[in-house]
């Protein structure tokens, strides 16, 4: 037999439609739905009732200490959310974490990739030490980073020791200096991630493209804007919104780094809800909040795909 | 298609057994049910305890050969949440570990059986210390007894004995001398702080305990059904600690908790800490002789007045061998079981055939606290754990606002007002609901 005759697929018997049986026919049509239906069933378990039952309990009154309360509430915890100041806070430092980590972790990550994408020695060393942080877990992350900012043993304490600044100083227990302080832990694992995914992108840009901008006459810094940036639009922008929306549900590091202190300070929306859950055991008006919050993401989450144009050929 | 049929099958009958096999805490063996397992939740394990338990219910499972006793260990920070996630579903122990802090979350579940017969009944019925008992029924809302107690937990501070003598100090009598001394052994170039603020996790409490013993104020309410939480003297109190903050206690001090407070204890850069008994084992294996303890200072008027703070154990409704897990109990409870376990966590035995042992008289701290407790002139002022938005008050709400009484940014008069009048609505809503 030839080769091309074991290799081309044989293409369909021409006739007419099969008809009479309907049994196999009927299988057929049914085949798609059973080849789905597992994966359907998973998102319906994992997803859809998980989600469901947070909307359904924003409706309740539902604190699981007072049983005898639980009620049917309708509206009557989001009307309380817009009385209490305590979201109102937690959603603007929440809004400003985001904006500063994303924007901080997009800048140090595009630099980093722009980097390591260069030919030097020990290039795959610098690499493995840029991508590092980001197999170190949240608490992990935090553990590391309580130790360095530690009054007694960390880094301010061999500083006082040498004259900068005073002994016992603690970053973190001072409303000042403790939203910087969360903001570089949080750096140090993020950072990597938005490197990572502009190094892979940077790998792709064609060198025919670079090879014309310097045919044209356009310098390294040219080249960036004009080659580099645009075709790293895409990447950038799925970037940024899969970070905004990890950073916005941030728990792990603000929980074990600040615990939201001191006095609220460090507190985001999600940290709120935990605390409402955890010590206040209030599940309805905390699973209010976790509504609005996703109401919120996902409002923002549209408006910035369509202002970026996300996908769209250019 | 049939094959699909067969397998998806298959699986929901893997996934059927083993919900099946989730479903419960307890079994019984193939046997018939001869030999029985009791599920035993602790709700403080770690390094120092649970050994401890686990000694205890070797010596249990050899006295009761038919009985297996599977010991959990749960840390006593997440403890309140495994319990609610255990309720929900249906998967509570047969005994836990229940301080009278759980108490009203518990029996508004209604996840708790009710004790009073069973101790009625029991051998240990009279041996145990009146005042706990009369603790575990106030905090379950006066609906019965619902916690077995085991160990009194009084707030202690300890100091370091060591440096005291160094400095030529003695362990303060009042209040105004704790702070004269905190400022006579702070040396901030060293990193050196005469006392430690608990700012964070915890420091409702802690707080609500220091105003109360200084104030001399024994009721959380007055007879209107007030908070007294705003009390002047307790103001007063409270102004006096935030004054401590960064004048005698390190920066950090605004969101410690235990642990932290008490690493700092440990590495000589605070000289007393307030905590309670319960932490005896851990600074007696840190520190050794070189740390002792006084109990909370009276007030000005010489009253003392301590809160009570009762660790005990609870009986599962749902658990399937009430009769042998109350036997555990009762097994904890009694006199042998109850002096070990006190001796070795430093803790005032409920079991008061535990009195005459030989060591509770030489243990120092632990025999002074249990004798203020039984003193004629002592007050109990009952931290109003019965109702239900206790937690949220005093921790979600007053943390936050304490740590801002100690930056500077709310007034101590504020912080009170506000602990005050949630506390007053709480207990109006709390009597309107139960009489």
């Amino acid at each position: 037999m030839a080769l091309a005759d074991r290799t081309t697929v044989r293409p369909p018997a021409a006739g007419p439609p099969p008809t009479g049986r309907r049994g196999p026919r009927l299988r057929r049509a049914l085949a798609p739905y059973a080849l789905i239906s597992p994966t359907v069933l998973l998102l319906a378990v994992f997803l859809v009732v998980p989600v469901g039952s947070v909307v359904h309990y924003a409706l309740q009154h539902h604190v699981v200490n007072e049983p005898y309360d639980d009620a049917f509430v309708g509206l009557g915890n989001f009307r309380a959310m817009l009385g209490d100041q305590r979201f109102w806070d937690s959603l603007a430092f929440s809004a400003k974490w985001v904006v500063a980590e994303v924007l901080l972790q997009l800048l140090l990550g595009l630099a980093l990739a722009l980097i390591v994408n260069e030919t030097f020695v020990g290039r795959a060393m610098a690499r493995a030490l840029v991508f590092s942080p980001w197999a170190v877990s949240g608490v992990l992350t935090t553990s590391i980073w309580m130790l360095l900012y530690n009054p007694a043993t960390g880094v301010f304490h061999y500083l006082s020791e040498i004259g900068v600044g005073n002994a016992g100083t603690s970053v973190l227990g001072n409303p000042d200096t403790v939203f910087g302080a969360a903001v570089v832990a949080e750096l140090w694992r993020g950072v990597p991630f938005f490197a990572i995914l502009i190094l892979a992108d940077l790998q792709s840009v064609p060198k025919e493209l670079y090879e014309a901008a310097s045919i044209d006459g356009a310098g390294r810094v040219r080249s960036f804007l004009h080659v580099t940036l645009p075709h790293l639009r895409d990447a950038i922008v799925l970037a940024t919104l899969l970070r905004s929306v990890w950073e916005f549900n941030n728990v792990d590091l603000l929980y074990t780094l600040t615990n939201g202190g001191p006095a609220g300070a460090t507190t985001s929306l999600p940290l709120y809800v935990a605390q409402l859950a955890r010590k206040s055991y209030d599940f309805g008006y905390g699973s209010a909040l976790t509504t609005a919050a996703f109401v919120i993401l996902l409002f923002c989450s549209v408006l910035y795909l369509r202002l970026s144009k996300f996908g769209r050929q250019r | 298609m049939s094959s699909m049929l067969r397998t998806t099958a298959a699986a929901l009958a893997a996934l059927g057994l083993l919900t099946a096999c989730s479903s419960t805490g307890s079994s019984t063996d193939a046997g018939g049910g001869a030999k029985v397992t009791v599920t035993y939740w602790d709700n403080n394990a770690g390094p120092a305890r649970t050994p401890l338990f686990q000694h205890l219910i070797d010596e249990f499972e050899k006295a009761n050969p038919n009985i297996t006793v599977k010991y959990v260990g749960v840390t006593s920070s997440e403890v309140a949440e495994k319990y609610n996630t255990a309720i929900a579903s249906g998967s509570t122990p047969d005994v836990g570990g229940v301080t009278t802090a759980l108490l009203a979350s518990l029996t508004a579940q209604k996840a708790l059986a009710p004790l009073d017969e069973l101790y009625a009944k029991s051998p240990l019925n009279g041996r145990l210390a009146a005042n706990f008992l009369a603790t575990s029924k106030a905090a379950s809302g006066g609906k019965g007894l619902f916690q077995l107690p085991s160990s009194g937990n009084q707030d202690v501070i300890w100091y370091r004995a060591d440096k005291f003598k160094a400095a030529g100090l003695a362990a303060p009598k009042t209040w105004d001398e704790l702070f004269a001394d905190a400022a006579r052994l702070t040396d901030k170039g060293a990193n050196q702080y005469g006392f430690t603020i608990r700012g964070g996790s915890g420091a409702g409490f802690q707080l609500l305990s220091e105003a109360y013993a200084y104030s001399g104020v024994a009721e959380m309410f007055d007879a209107s059904g007030k908070s007294t939480v705003d009390d002047p003297r307790n103001v007063a109190l409270i102004e006096k600690i935030a004054a401590q903050y960064k004048a005698t206690t390190p920066e950090a001090d605004v969101s410690n908790a235990y642990p932290q407070m008490l690493a700092q204890f440990q590495a000589n850069q605070v000289m007393m800490v307030h905590h309670n008994l319960g932490s005896t084992k851990d600074v007696r294996t840190a520190l050794g002789d070189k740390v002792a303890g006084f109990l909370l200072p009276a007030g000005p008027d010489g009253t003392s007045v301590l809160a009570n703070p009762v660790d005990g154990f609870g009986l599962f409704k749902n658990s399937k061998h009430q009769a042998e897990a109350w036997k555990f109990i009762e097994f904890l409870d009694s006199h042998a079981s109850n002096s070990y376990w006190n001796e070795n966590v430093g803790q005032i035995p409920a079991n008061t055939e535990a009195y005459a042992d030989e060591w509770y008289a030489k243990s120092g701290i632990t025999k002074e606290a249990g004798d203020l407790l039984n003193a004629p002139g002592t007050k109990l002022v009952q931290p109003p754990v019965h109702l239900p938005q206790y937690s949220k008050i005093t921790k979600t709400d007053a943390e936050p606002a304490f740590q801002k009484v100690l930056l500077g940014k709310m007034s101590a008069a504020d912080f009170a007002k506000g602990v005050a009048d949630a506390l007053t609505k709480a207990q109006a809503d709390y009597k309107s609901k139960n009489g």
